[in-house]
């Protein structure tokens, strides 16, 4: 089977989901579902982005670890 | 910093040869045990062909992306729902390369201490 092998970009996105994902389930178990509402809507806005458009994927990155922090807060318990 | 460097290649080359270094003991799950958990934890992940109104089979050959359909962010969803399931951590780069049940299973099963 051929193993199509992620740019490092894409494996910087991949990592970053994985992280959210982990989040999610740190979280309360009954408001887990809106978070990963939330998860999947803010990757699903930028699912079309040209795969070299380099800079704006960077850009939503480095957005995303920002954000990221702000919700490892324990103190937040729900999204809605 | 040199550390965590060596860490992981330490981790990426016991992962490939199953050499003797390991830094847990392998599971005492049993690899059927691992299986039907595995499968019951891509059953309950909505998102597959498995769970459409024509379900496939899922089997220990089912590759997530061409016989689930899963595309690569829902496959990083499934394999932290594993991590959930068996209480454990898969390391990023391992879990970048795991694309099958089977696959899945075989770690499970050698390198973590699932419970």
């Amino acid at each position: 089977m051929a193993v199509r092998k992620f740019t490092g970009l894409q494996r910087d996105v991949l990592h970053l989901y994985r992280q959210w994902i982990r989040l999610a389930f740190q979280k309360p178990s009954a408001n887990r579902q809106n978070f990963l509402n939330y998860i999947h809507l803010e990757f699903h806005k930028n699912r079309d982005l040209r795969r070299k458009d380099f800079t704006t994927i960077e850009y939503l990155i480095r957005n995303g670890q920002k954000k990221l922090k702000t919700f490892q807060n324990p103190n937040l318990k729900n999204i809605h | 910093m040199f550390r965590s460097l060596l860490r992981a290649n330490v981790a990426r080359s016991a992962m490939i040869s199953q050499g003797p270094v390991r830094f847990y003991s392998p599971s005492n799950l049993s690899k059927t045990a691992i299986s039907s958990r595995v499968i019951d934890v891509i059953k309950s992940f909505n998102k597959t062909d498995a769970s459409s109104s024509n379900p496939t089979e899922i089997t220990m050959e089912s590759s997530f992306k061409k016989d689930l359909g899963l595309d690569s962010l829902d496959t990083v969803e499934l394999i932290v729902a594993m991590e959930e399931e068996f209480s454990i951590e898969i390391p990023d780069k391992v879990a970048d390369e795991l694309t099958s049940v089977a696959q899945t299973v075989d770690y499970i099963k050698d390198h973590t201490d699932a419970s």
